[in-house]
């Protein structure tokens, strides 16, 4: 049961959104260009870290919005969300705005 | 179309009998009703034109459109709740059938995407001094005086029900829209979690 | 004396005379009850009943108390063994008064007679005995220990395999057990609900309350939670001081405060059961446990759902037995569970008692006993020169001090005596009379909510306990559970814990005056086991763990803590060890000869104490599982006497049966006839319905549909295939141009919320750059299907007459706005999947009911009728179109022929991967038609094999997805999907289902059985 802060709507209990997937991966802009390994690594692979990941959640019962979120795998921390199309918060400066 | 007018239903005309129901030995700590004669629209900003729009609708309404989620109020039973990033629903009091949509459409015509959803949400009001106790049964948001105020609105759920919901006043009285298909299981819901502090149901209350 | 803080008092020599003055004669109802003191209501008498005797019991009792009260005893037979047992404390730790509580359908297993309320007609029966809990058979087990020992059914039940089931199993399930459940519907009802605070406090004993006290003085939101049904935790439980006042009378007057302020929130019968993330903890609320029957609307229990800024834990200690021969006969019981029972209760637990404790605990329990009238027999205690407040309490109250240890209990159904060994003669034997042993072997903190989230309890050897290890964000620990085990130091640990918790969240506490407390010795000695024990030593009273059955998993290898659980079952049931892991992990770190530390830890899962699974599920149980949608026409079609079926959250007709119907196939054949031939009407209310605008609205759909959507004229409709980036299809629908900038899409039912989710994410994510808004409008519109040869006459009565509908104006794939009986809105599609000409018509959802009736009223002289699911499905297989059973995710355009459809010029989701090398492969199953050619039954799932075949998965060629008996045709149409698709057109196949034995030939052909030229739908 984590709290999860929409960037939108603030903290509110996971059971309103829906994970969806990894974070920051670029559709390509001419997906006819991109070979065979590329188009794997775009539908298939993804990170697996035990730490730190860049996530994508949906506020499914709430605003609508897919958004950014920086959640460490193994303690469930949320260092950070942000709204897509913003770059990753510079987290090494300690920044954990929103939690 | 043959003579006779079709007649028209409000979500909750069968299923919000009014009376008193639950708990009888004290007053009544939930009161409920149905507003039945208000117009919603739903507004999206057309791209690029979200300051263009909240110019238009500060003269065309008398209100800007909120940034975050609050209500609004413009001129003429008008106002406008939060609904998302740069998405609204506007809301006119005793609204008339397919009334709202023109109305704002004319106005911010090539600014914003204006959908009629009047018959798309029923609005329930509940209030009383247990309203506070009956919502948490279902709804996981923070309604304490400190947290959550007159003119605030979220986006959450009841029971599993998608829900938007705003506060009126300090009573606290909420209205609640809730997608009208849904609605038969959100008023079996809101009423068995009202029951156990007594609540009065009102058919139908006027908008405004 | 779990979730309610408990210190871990003892007095100093100052304190030493007996604060009760009046001694003791016990109540003629009750021969054990204390005639003053304790908390109880002696006004309120309460009538029980325990296996079937009656008994009087009173206000404030539990049922372990009112029966200690009755000089009742033996209350239990344990699990493995069914050896007697009685009540060993005074709370939730409670492992061995398990009874069942309630009759009938109310009946509830495994209830803690210490944690039972106590209410009128309350009625218990003991378990897992048989015939009698006096005379059990089963005890006989008890002579069977050397092979009943730890691990026995692992090397025991092996073979013959066969025999597990049928035999073992139920057998061990017969001797071995707890309660008996209800076996009925539960009549009673649960809730769930949410609640926010600042500062969670749980626990209300000495630290609970000063913590609640500090932050909500500071004006901090604060929820303080007990699990018992009195706050006050110890403070109700021991005879001591603060500020001049009995404890039990300052905490009233603390809690009437806390009562006081508006935004402190006291929750009493609640357990915090389990911590999660984020500072969010889940507790039960025991409503109306404490009454026969739940008052109308008020329900059995609620779960809370609590998000808490911090949270102070104080849920107090848990005081461990020791362990030594027979140390689970009755009337062997923990000393704070003895001075609980004397001072909260009134009752005396026993009327000879001997003393045993490795602690300095002994002096209150001493000194209880003696104010209460009872002789003390002897004082034990291992410890040497450390027990000097002990030897001296003892003296004080003319009692005999030995350095030594209790050996072994004697008795059978109730403690007789018990045998002590003393240091200085341990040859020599001292044998007590006695029918009451209070024994401490120390406290445990109850640490278990600290590590709920993985934080490892670390272990003090000062304390002799486990003390919490790295805290979950939020929280913070004080009193006996932080292992502050004084008064004083857990009085002022819980005021600055609740003053730091209030202040991180910006509420300045004034600092709280602490009261004046006298000093208090906490000297300990560990003692794990008494090592001439006699006896059977039990470590896990619930699950029948003796020291015995630890010797042998160490022999055996079984050492590491979990293995040491799982092989013994120390530390499972329903008490989860709470009197027993931290004495079965010492007594392993001592048999291996390693530290306690080395050995491990034991981590806590949630929850806490047993929670139903009722209670969990809340209101959301059978019909109420989910959420019922409902269209706007559901009252007119119940009406029809239609039979609804669940599509998702949808309830939709299925059929409309009429009187002299022989099967629903009746009902199904007469709607689909009369829709060929005249007219029918559908409720598609349930299509997922998007509103989409915007300038790049018609791009934005040329890159979601694998057709192109931009080159729609206004005024038209057209049929689309959406498609998953992988190249899969995701779902079909319908595009309509309601302007330029302005289009209407559907989805089918079962994938709208999908749909909706799909193209948020390639609007939010992918292309945010494109002016397009779009909505779901599913709720906003009712809609209908009129389809069959009559469908324009029906609607020419309907809409107004300034709209043509004719087929010239009109024409297939037509779409456009209108309005009906008079000005109401509403928008019309010509557009069909019954293969008739049908339109869709929307009208605003307060008018579909009104709507549905005219439709109706205006087709009843053309033969109208009404068609559900089952009609609209056989329809549409008729016409071969594609439904769910077709596009169920591993199946291409290709597949479903449907290529006509996909663009060439243009970018869309799925395109490249569409043309992957293994998606043309020829051989890949493809659509098809079958029609039946034997006799047989057909079902969806059947496997296409060659004639002659042998049935395999290396002969499977692809299965049927949707069959249906075809009225217009006279025969079983079917659909499916084959290797080579229609190239094998006219071919002969076996439709086999092993599933169901059937094997039907079937001959290939195209799918499209009705109208192939589409001259119907045009006309």
């Amino acid at each position: 049961m984590l709290l999860i802060p929409c960037p939108y709507c603030g903290p509110r209990p996971e059971i309103e959104f829906r994970y969806a997937g990894q974070a920051h991966v670029a559709r390509a802009a001419d997906p006819s260009a991109l070979s065979d390994a590329e188009w794997a690594q775009f539908l298939y692979l993804r990170d697996n870290p035990r730490g730190r990941h860049a996530e994508r959640w949906r506020h499914t019962n709430g605003c609508g919005r897919f958004f950014n979120c920086i959640r460490d795998t193994l303690t469930d921390k949320i260092a950070a969300t942000y709204r897509i199309g913003e770059t990753p918060p510079d987290l090494a400066a300690g920044a954990e705005a929103r939690r | 179309m043959p003579d006779q007018a079709l007649r028209q239903r409000a979500p909750l005309e069968a299923l919000a009998r009014p009376g008193r129901f639950g708990a009888t030995s004290a007053a009544a700590g939930v009161m409920l009703s149905e507003i039945r004669d208000r117009g919603l629209a739903s507004v999206a900003a057309r791209k690029n034109q979200r300051a263009a729009l909240l110019a238009a609708a500060k003269s065309a309404f008398g209100c800007g459109l909120p940034t975050r989620p609050r209500r609004a109020f413009g001129r003429d039973g008008l106002s406008f709740v939060w609904a998302g990033p740069d998405q609204w629903v506007a809301m006119l009091d005793h609204g008339p059938v397919g009334g709202i949509e023109p109305r704002l459409a004319a106005s911010l015509k090539g600014l914003a995407s204006v959908v009629d959803q009047s018959d798309g949400r029923a609005v329930v009001r509940i209030g009383g001094a247990r309203a506070r106790a009956a919502l948490a049964k279902g709804m996981p948001i923070d309604l304490h005086e400190r947290a959550f105020t007159p003119g605030d609105a979220a986006l959450t759920f009841f029971s599993h029900i998608n829900v938007h919901i705003w506060q009126v006043d300090e009573t606290p009285t909420y209205e609640i829209a809730v997608p009208r298909s849904f609605v038969g299981s959100f008023w079996h819901w809101l009423t068995e979690a009202s029951a156990e502090f007594g609540y009065e149901a009102t058919g139908s209350n006027s908008s405004a | 004396m779990v979730d309610a803080a408990s210190n871990k008092p003892a007095r100093a020599a100052a304190e030493f005379a007996p604060v009760r003055q009046t001694a003791a004669a016990p109540s003629a109802a009750s021969p054990y009850r204390l005639a003053t003191g304790g908390i109880v209501d002696r006004s309120a008498p309460l009538l029980f009943s325990f296996d079937g005797r009656n008994y009087g019991g009173l206000r404030g009792d539990t049922l372990a108390s009112a029966l200690l009260a009755n000089g009742v005893r033996l209350v239990g037979r344990s699990f493995k063994y069914h050896r007697p047992r009685g009540i060993l404390a005074a709370g939730s730790e409670e492992p061995n008064a398990l009874v069942e509580l309630r009759e009938g359908a109310r009946r509830e297993p495994n209830t803690r007679a210490t944690v039972a309320e106590l209410y009128e007609g309350l009625a218990a029966v003991s378990q897992n005995r048989w015939p009698s809990l006096w005379f059990d058979c089963m005890a006989v087990n008890s002579l069977f220990s050397p092979i009943i020992g730890a691990g026995f059914y692992y090397k025991t039940f092996m073979w013959p395999a066969s025999f597990w089931e049928k035999l073992y199993e139920p057998m061990i399930r017969r001797a071995a057990g707890l309660g008996r459940a209800a076996g009925m519907p539960d009549p009673d009802t649960y809730e769930k609900a949410f609640a926010h605070c600042d500062v969670l406090v749980i626990g209300s004993g000495p630290a609970g309350l000063m913590a609640a006290l500090a932050a909500g003085r500071a004006g901090a939101r604060v929820i303080l939670c007990d699990e018992d049904f009195e706050f006050g935790g110890r403070l109700l439980a021991e005879c001591r001081d603060i500020d001049g006042r009995p404890c039990a009378q300052w905490a009233g007057s603390l809690l009437a405060e806390l009562a006081s302020l508006p935004e402190v929130r006291m929750l009493k019968r609640t357990t915090v059961f389990g911590a999660y993330d984020h500072g969010v903890y889940a507790a039960i609320e025991r409503v109306a446990d404490h009454l026969a029957t739940p008052s109308p609307h008020m329900p059995r229990q609620r779960v809370w759902n609590i998000v808490a800024k911090r949270t102070v834990l104080a849920a107090g200690a848990i005081e461990r037995p020791l362990v030594f021969g027979n140390n689970d006969r009755p009337g062997v019981m923990l000393g704070g569970a003895v001075r609980a029972y004397l001072n909260r209760f009134a009752v005396k637990p026993g009327t000879r008692a001997v003393v045993f404790a490795n602690n300095d605990d002994a002096v209150a329990t001493l000194l209880d006993l003696a104010a209460a009238g009872i002789s003390v027999q002897a004082c034990v205690d291992p410890r040497g020169a450390d027990a000097g407040v002990v030897r001296a309490a003892a003296q004080r109250i003319g009692t005999r001090f030995v350095n030594g240890a209790v050996v072994r209990a004697r008795g059978g159904h109730r403690l007789r005596a018990v045998d002590v060994s003393a240091v200085a003669e341990p040859w020599h034997k001292l044998t007590f009379p006695c029918d009451l042993l209070a024994m401490s072997g120390g406290w445990s903190p109850s640490v278990h909510l600290s590590s709920h989230l993985g934080g490892r309890p670390q272990w003090s050897d000062a304390l002799a306990a486990f003390v919490p290890g790295p805290l979950p964000r939020g929280m913070s620990v004080a009193g006996a559970a932080a292992g502050e085990f004084g008064l004083a130091a857990c009085l002022a640990g819980g005021a600055k814990a609740g003053a730091e918790a209030a202040g991180d969240c910006g509420f300045a506490a004034k600092p709280v005056a602490m009261p004046g407390i006298g000093p208090e010795p906490i000297g300990i000695a560990a003692l794990w086991r008494v090592r001439a024990k006699r006896g059977k030593a039990f470590v896990d009273f619930q699950n029948d763990v003796t020291v015995s059955d630890i010797e042998l998993a160490e022999r055996e290898g079984f050492r590491a803590v979990e293995h040491l659980k799982r092989y013994t079952t120390l530390g499972m049931a329903t008490d989860q060890g709470k009197t027993a892991n931290v004495n079965g992990l010492a007594i392993m770190a001592e048999l291996t000869e390693k530290t306690i530390p080395a050995t491990g830890a034991t981590r806590f899962r949630p929850p806490y104490t047993p929670v139903a699974i009722g209670a969990l599920a809340g209101h959301h149980r059978r019909k109420d599982f989910k959420p019922t949608r409902l269209t706007p026409g559901h009252a007119w079609a119940q009406e029809q006497g239609a039979v609804f079926m669940e599509t998702g959250l949808w309830l939709r007709a299925q059929y409309f049966p009429q009187p002299g119907d022989n099967s629903w196939l009746d009902a199904c054949n007469r709607e689909v006839t009369a829709t060929r031939n005249a007219v029918g009407v559908c409720d598609v209310s349930t299509l997922g319905k998007i509103d989409l605008q915007g300038t790049d609205a018609g791009l934005f759909l040329d890159r979601l549909y694998a057709n192109a959507m931009s080159s729609l004229p206004v005024g038209r409709a057209r049929y689309g295939l959406m498609l998953r980036e992988d190249g899969f299809v995701l779902d079909d629908g319908t595009v309509s141009r309601l302007a330029e900038d302005h289009f209407f899409v559907t989805t089918t039912t079962a994938n709208a919320a999908r749909v909706m989710q799909h193209m948020d994410f390639c609007h939010q994510v992918l292309w945010p750059d494109l002016d397009v808004q779009f909505v779901s409008v599913s709720d906003q519109w009712a809609q209908y299907s009129l389809a069959g040869p009559k469908a324009r006459e029906v609607l020419q009565k309907l809409v107004d007459g300034q709209h043509d509908i004719s087929n010239t104006a009109f024409p297939y794939m037509a779409a456009g706005e209108v309005t009906v009986g008079g000005g109401v809105p509403a928008r019309l599609f010509r557009i069909s999947f019954s293969g008739e000409l049908a339109y869709e018509i929307s009208v605003p959802a307060r008018f579909g009911d009104a709507v549905i009736r005219a439709v109706v009223a205006a087709g009843a002289p053309l033969g109208i009728r009404p068609y559900g699911l089952e009609a609209l499905s056989v329809m549409r297989i008729e016409k071969g179109h594609v439904g769910g059973a077709e596009i169920n995710g591993q199946t291409t355009a290709r597949d479903l022929g449907l290529e006509r459809m996909v663009s060439s010029k243009k970018d869309f989701i799925g395109r490249v991967m569409a043309g992957r090398p293994a998606l043309l492969a020829p051989d890949r199953p493809a659509f098809v038609g079958f029609k039946s050619v034997g006799d047989g039954a057909i079902g969806a799932g059947a496997h296409f094999l060659p004639v002659g075949a042998e049935p395999s998965a290396r002969n499977d060629e692809g299965h049927v997805t949707s069959v249906a008996y075809s009225p217009t045709l006279g025969h079983l149409v079917g659909l499916g999907l084959l290797k080579g698709g229609s190239k094998r057109l006219g071919e002969k196949m076996r439709a086999y289902d092993p599933l169901r034995g059937r094997d039907t030939l079937i001959e290939v052909c195209s799918p499209v059985f009705y109208d192939p030229e589409g001259a119907r739908l045009r006309a």
